[in-house]
Formats: structure tokens, C-alpha cells, sequence
């Protein structure tokens, strides 16, 4: 799995690439963990995960995003943030069938999930 | 081990693969069944839709009906009426229905939302039919996907 994060504005955006299953959720949740740790700190965090170059995830996935998304929501209630977007379609299927639209926010594309999670740093991506 | 005792055409003969019962196994299988599935002509939404059954009911075996031993798992497919690819997965570990646990609760707030219990649901929720039943020393799941 590939993992490359841009800070743009106050969003830290994660771009995943790979398959994420039993064998590769590890390297998934250690990618996580540095900006979730932050969260703990108690520093302000919004996440966003462009997931458009993940074609495959099974419910190792998602449990690694279930530990995040509750570690988020520990941290800040208010403020704390974790999304997704750009979903595949197979990922997207599971996200419906798992009902993970309630876990996470999950925006269509990464440009409408910066757009709505920071005001000012949709532009500011190239 | 993959045996298959029919050509092209042959589809419908049954192969058998027989693989340790554990993660690292996932590799050679999944490699064989989406070979299958793609010469049987399913579209590759489809084939990824297999490939995450495979996964969860392997890591499903590996875990609960061999936890403290290692032990062997048989897949047989074969595609049926051209249409239907049928798997049938043995394992000779403890008991374990899929049917027996309950259900998540997906509609829950995050808060209530429990981690894990994902993998079985998704094998009940992604086969097109799925059947388990214990025959003598063996589980065996039946699990059906259309084209």
C-alpha cells in the first residue's frame, strides 16, 4: 500500500492507494495512527482520506476506519473530523451494505470533501 | 493444489483446491477462483465482490474453526448452467455456523456501533445464497454467485 498526506489548510488530507485487507490493514491503521495520536493529544484534526486508488477493501478495512472514526469522535466532539471520499465502486457497495455512511462522512469527490470541511481549502488544492 | 478435471469448455467440471487455512493462503486462492470467474466471463465488479467472500470466510476458518491448531481447507467450484459459480468450502475444525450469530447493528450511532462482526455479514449480505451444513467431521459452506 501507498500512502502520501498533504496538509492543505487546517484539513490533512490522505491520499491511500492499494488494496486494503487482512494482510495490508496494518499498514493501513500505522499510516493513521501519527494523525489519530495528534487527535489524543488533543490537537484539532480533520481528516480526509481520498480513496480513489483503492479498488479493495474487506472488513479488516473497515475496522481499522471504525477505531479512527471512534478515536476522532473520543478526541473532539465537536470539531474532531473523519471522512472519505472518491469511493470505488465495490467499496462504496460495502460502505452501503455496512451502513458506514454513519460512521463516516463520505463525500463523492475529494474536492467537495475539502470544500465542506474547510472553507477556505478547496482553492487551495491543485 | 488445484486439480481440475475438465478443459475450457469444462467449466462446469468441478476443481478442487486444497490450501493450509491460513491468511497467507489467500493469495493462491483468490489468483485461482478470479482466474476462473474471468475465463467464466464475470464482470470485474463481480469478481471483486468474490474475492471479499473468499477473504472473510478464509480469515472466518483460520480464526474460529482452527484457533489453536493449523489445519487444511478445501475449496471445490465449478460454474453452473453457465450462469452461477458455486463454491463449497470443508474444513475439518470446531463447529461453526454462520447462521448461528446475530447480526450487527449497522444502524446504530458510532458511539454503539461495535468493532468487528463485519466479515460473516458481509459473506450472508454479498453471496447471491449461502448454506452451511456439518457433515460428519467437516464444516462445509455452500456459497452461490450469478453473473
Amino acid at each position: 500500500m501507498e500512502f502520501k498526506t498533504q496538509q492543505i489548510e487546517d484539513v490533512t488530507l490522505i491520499h491511500v492507494k492499494g488494496r486494503i485487507d487482512h494482510r495490508t490493514a496494518k499498514d493501513f491503521e500505522n499510516a493513521l495512527k501519527p494523525h489519530l495520536d495528534e487527535c489524543i493529544a488533543g490537537d484539532f484534526k480533520k481528516i480526509l482520506m481520498d480513496m480513489g486508488e483503492v479498488d479493495f477493501m474487506t472488513s479488516a478495512g473497515l475496522r481499522v476506519l471504525m477505531i479512527a472514526a471512534k478515536t476522532c469522535k473520543t478526541c473532539d466532539k465537536e470539531k474532531g473530523e473523519i471522512a472519505v471520499a472518491a469511493l470505488q465502486p465495490l467499496i462504496k457497495e460495502i460502505f452501503k451494505i455496512s451502513r458506514f455512511d454513519l460512521i463516516l462522512k463520505v463525500f463523492t469527490t475529494v474536492q467537495s470533501g475539502l470544500e465542506n470541511m474547510s472553507s477556505t481549502s478547496a482553492g487551495a488544492k491543485k | 493444489m488445484a486439480t481440475n478435471t475438465g478443459s475450457f469448455q469444462g467449466l462446469a467440471f468441478m476443481t478442487t483446491i486444497r490450501l493450509p487455512a491460513k491468511p497467507e493462503s489467500l493469495e493462491k486462492l483468490i489468483e485461482a477462483i478470479s482466474g476462473f470467474a474471468e475465463t467464466a466471463g464475470y464482470p470485474r465488479g463481480k469478481i471483486g465482490e468474490i474475492e471479499l467472500v473468499m477473504e472473510e470466510v478464509l480469515v472466518n476458518i483460520s480464526n474460529y474453526a482452527y484457533p489453536e491448531c493449523s489445519g487444511e481447507v478445501e475449496i471445490r467450484f465449478h460454474l453452473k448452467n453457465e450462469t452461477t459459480l458455486i463454491l463449497e468450502i470443508l474444513d475439518h475444525g470446531i463447529p461453526f455456523d454462520p447462521f448461528s450469530l446475530s447480526e450487527p447493528s449497522i444502524s446504530a450511532d458510532l458511539s454503539d456501533r461495535k468493532v468487528g462482526g463485519l466479515g460473516v455479514f458481509f459473506i450472508r449480505k454479498v453471496a447471491d445464497s449461502i448454506r452451511y451444513r456439518r457433515d460428519g467431521e467437516f464444516n462445509v459452506l455452500t456459497l452461490t454467485f450469478s453473473k
